[in-house]
């Protein structure tokens, strides 16, 4: 209470912090309340008369927020399989295992200083990590993570990913050029030559799924796939996935094809002079980059969402009525189960580590199992209730399986050569998808009866 | 959060500065009007090191390599740009320039035109250190030249020393020398592949490496007392024999170090973009060869059978068992791949010195202070790089009055002259690479 005792010089930090914060808080939860009563049901109003626009930003929003968690997980697997792969333990410090290494990756490049070097186009070196990012995470807004859990379903879904994805050699041909730094401008250009030429074979090698499912809607190539393992489009379309995840490599700049950012040879290709969360932005997109390229492969051709086999989750839980209960009863439940658990779980704990626990660490320990036993029962009875949780968990599963394979090539290929990058895909990738799209194309008309529409 | 805004400082504390600016000066303005004011140092100042960057960038956009005018027929040659060129500066602080080479790369494109290698960003004058310094002296300043093999620089050195002064070399020294120097080899042979492998964007083979190498420098550490210059050759002997913890570590690695070379080897000679990149990269024919006086496994890839320990046999080379491995092709996979059975051929030698292995004494006799007969001895062995070679000239005082070190990295480099024009800046790298350059050595 010394705030409002002593005058502003005789109070300690923590003091004035709490006499100023304590007005603006009650200040701001009156207002707070005010503008619901006064302006709230004629937003709510408004709200539910725009759905789709509200539906939009949620999403976009919710989109955006994903990327960053998505970044640090994959960052942290990258650093951590990888280490497995050479022998080595990988990132052990922060956090459980490590897993908070890249979190404070984050937290560095967000604290360094925001630093252009002289010569360089300010403007222009600016906007090139933004224009990257936001390519990145626009094309993640028409992958389907689940039914009805998708950014937006256009039924050019497929054509504005590709678009998409060329956008992002906008922004790494403007950070080579604005950078006046050689290696950077080489890695631009490098990156302009190369995401160029393996485009082609990509949008061509999923035109055979287009025509097979009859739509470029991503949902409906999923539907298109749903049923058993076999109806996904890598039985039918094996070159095509092979091909689509060559090229996808190369899009996402990973191992072998990271020309780019060849380290050995051109330093760092385009990021050379970025430092700080512009290089950040960079760092965070080449991630959220491969994750968006595993998630299409794994939606193209591997099913997406839909489950490997006929899985049983669509249970009928219409006996459960969570109101039923009313508020007092969910009280009581949950303080039962919360003291009960804890205490169960105590009792084990203690059982289990002896006398090296202490009651408090016993109990704590317990609080924790509980909630891991807690989530894990809700995990389960959502996958096994609601097709969508149960669409998340193979959707992910089939993703994360693809982002694996990409880190396991980084840890085991050397770079291919620029010329061998570029023969490779004007050579050998673009016939194949050619001879791809035009097998597939003779088979559909030969076995659609009366012929293609 | 912005960064907070430093408060202007009055501007007496600079007095050119207050001159450039006569707004400042005109009006010497009380403490308060001072706070709301722009600061006066906003000014542009002739002294300040941004302006001066600022107008040298303008002025000439790309600053002239070298920043000198040229002073020969060649340097005026390269430093002159054609259509359509630009210089690329690789180095010295470069990820793949193997410590600090410069490499100057004249581009088109990505094509390499031209190239000029810089040197000496590590020269510290070690032949001048070492005719300095007493003879037993020498042998530790010579260490740090070959800082990845550096019992391969003390060895010329007492092998000339010994020349000078008539040293009986004890036999069982002599194995002692060859069976740690194979070791030495081999460490080297290793780390050469994991780097080469690394400067073409595989990370994994150098950590595999490093577990082989480590191992080995472990035991070297547990003979000689340190784990990279080891200073352990003296003049006729070696410094300290055989011990039980190097002999039980080298037997330990020595059954599994086959094995592991071949699964190391394969991890990279059965990948086909490793091979494709290494492949026709880089072709140093048999006569450029001999011209520029490359020696080691280098000259050995372009099928010239040159190895010092058969040529001029030094030590106990003349008696033991090994094969000199030569190619034909010359390019750099040849270079990669003699590298390869160099460490096999490395292997038998040390299998044969454990088994013919000698007792007796580690050192010869030898007075306190040296001081040889007026003459002068060259000593060369064959060390991983290629040969290495001292030529010492004695006045009769006890330091050396002459001291010459023939370094083999130094001769292999300059060829880049003639490799790298006309391949792209990514076999920069695998060319400087295969030809396994250690800086500590050219620069000297």
């Amino acid at each position: 209470m010394s705030f409002a005792t002593r005058t502003w010089d005789g109070m300690s930090l923590r003091a004035r912090l709490l006499a100023i914060l304590i007005p603006v808080a009650i200040v701001a939860a009156l207002v707070t309340v005010g503008a619901i009563l006064l302006l709230g049901p004629p937003f709510l109003d408004f709200l539910g008369a725009n759905m789709p626009l509200v539906r939009f930003v949620v999403a976009a929003v919710a989109i955006l927020l994903l990327t960053v968690p998505t970044a640090f997980i994959l960052i942290y697997l990258e650093l951590k399989v990888i280490a497995r792969m050479n022998l080595r333990v990988g990132p052990n410090r922060i956090g459980p295992w490590g897993a908070a290494m890249s979190v404070i990756h984050g937290l560095k490049v967000l604290s360094k200083e925001d630093f252009a070097p002289t010569g360089t186009d300010v403007t222009v070196f600016t906007l090139a990590p933004v224009v990257t990012y936001m390519a990145s995470v626009m094309s993640l807004l028409v992958i389907p993570f689940a039914p009805g859990l998708f950014g937006q379903d256009f039924n050019i879904g497929l054509l504005f990913f590709f678009s998409m994805g060329g956008l992002t050699v906008v922004g790494l041909l403007m950070a080579g050029w604005s950078s006046f730094n050689k290696y950077s401008l080489l890695g631009g250009l490098r990156s302009a030559a190369q995401i160029i030429s393996y485009e082609i074979p990509l949008t061509l090698s999923v035109v055979g799924v287009i025509i097979l499912a009859g739509s470029m809607s991503m949902n409906r190539i999923v539907l298109a796939q749903s049923g058993s393992m076999l109806d996904w489009f890598v039985f039918k379309q094996p070159l095509a996935a092979l091909i689509f995840f060559i090229a996808a490599t190369a899009e996402a700049n990973r191992t072998p094809f990271d020309m780019t950012e060849a380290d050995s040879e051109i330093v760092a290709g385009f990021a050379t002079e970025y430092s700080g969360m512009r290089f950040g932005f960079f760092f965070f997109a080449e991630y959220v980059n491969v994750f968006i390229v595993s998630a299409l492969t794994a939606t193209v051709f591997f099913g997406g969402w839909t489950a490997p086999f006929n899985w049983p989750w669509a249970y009928n839980l219409n006996w459960f009525h969570p109101l039923s209960f009313g508020i007092l009863g969910w009280v009581l439940i949950v303080a039962n189960v919360v003291l009960v658990g804890t205490v169960l779980f105590a009792i084990a704990a203690r059982l289990l580590g002896g006398r090296e626990w202490g009651l408090w660490d016993a109990l704590g320990l317990g609080f924790l199992f509980l909630l891991v036993a807690v989530a894990g029962l809700v995990g389960t009875a959502g996958f096994i209730a609601f097709d969508w949780v149960a669409g998340i968990v193979w959707f992910m599963a089939k993703t994360y399986f693809f982002v694996i394979t990409f880190v396991w090539m980084r840890a085991t290929l050397p770079r291919v050569r620029v010329d061998q990058l570029m023969g490779f895909a004007w050579k050998w990738l673009l016939p194949a998808s050619l001879l791809n799209l035009f097998v597939t194309a003779a088979a559909v008309i030969l076995t659609t009866p009366g012929g293609a529409r | 959060m912005p960064a907070p805004q430093h408060p202007p400082r009055p501007q007496t504390a600079r007095p050119a500065a207050s001159a450039a600016s006569p707004a400042s000066a005109a009006s010497p303005a009380s403490k308060g009007a001072r706070r709301t004011r722009r600061p006066a140092e906003r000014q542009p100042s002739l002294d300040d090191p941004r302006i001066m960057l600022d107008r040298q960038i303008s002025s000439d956009l790309y600053e002239p390599i070298p920043p000198y005018p040229t002073r020969t027929e060649r340097e005026a040659e390269f430093y002159t740009l054609g259509d359509g060129e630009m210089f690329l500066n690789v180095g010295p602080h470069h990820p793949a320039t193997h410590g600090v080479l410069r490499l100057v790369l004249k581009l088109s494109g990505e094509q390499i035109v031209d190239v000029d290698p810089v040197l000496g960003y590590l020269h510290r004058g070690v032949e001048k250190i070492c005719e300095n310094s007493d003879y037993y002296h020498v042998i530790d300043q010579v260490d740090p030249l070959e800082y990845l093999s550096s019992l391969f620089q003390e060895w010329p050195a007492v092998l000339s020393f010994e020349k000078l002064m008539d040293v009986e070399v004890p036999r069982r020294a002599e194995y002692i020398r060859v069976l740690s120097g194979e070791l030495l080899r081999i460490s080297s042979h290793i780390l050469y592949m994991g780097f080469l492998a690394l400067d073409l964007g595989g990370l994994t083979p150098i950590l595999y490496g490093f577990i082989e190498r480590d191992e080995i420098v472990e035991m070297l550490a547990a003979l000689t007392g340190a784990r990279m210059l080891f200073n352990y050759f003296r003049i006729g002997g070696v410094n300290g024999d055989l011990n039980h913890e190097f002999m039980s570590r080298l037997g330990d690695w020595m059954s599994r170090a086959g094995r592991q070379t071949e699964a190391n080897a394969g991890l990279l000679n059965e990948n086909e973009i490793f091979v494709r990149r290494m492949r026709g990269v880089g072709t140093l024919d048999r006569a450029t060869a001999l011209s520029y006086g490359v020696t080691g496994g280098n000259l050995r890839a372009s099928g010239v059978p040159f190895d010092v320990r058969r040529a001029h046999p030094y030590s106990i080379y003349p008696e033991l068992e090994f094969n000199i491995p030569t190619r034909d092709e010359g390019d750099s996979l040849a270079r990669y791949l003699i590298r390869v059975d160099e460490i096999r051929e490395s292997l038998k030698i040390i299998d044969q010195c454990l088994h013919n292995m000698p007792d007796g004494p580690v050192m010869a006799k030898l007075p306190r202070l040296l001081r040889p007969r007026p003459g002068r001895a060259w000593g060369a062995v064959e060390g991983p790089r290629g040969m290495l070679g001292v030529y010492a000239i004695s006045d009769g005082s006890d330091q050396p009055f002459r001291f010459r070190i023939h370094d083999p990295s130094f001769v292999n480099l300059e060829t880049v002259t003639t490799l790298l024009p006309g391949h792209l800046l990514a076999d920069t790298m695998a060319v400087v690479a295969s030809l396994d350059p250690v800086m500590g050595g050219i620069d000297k």
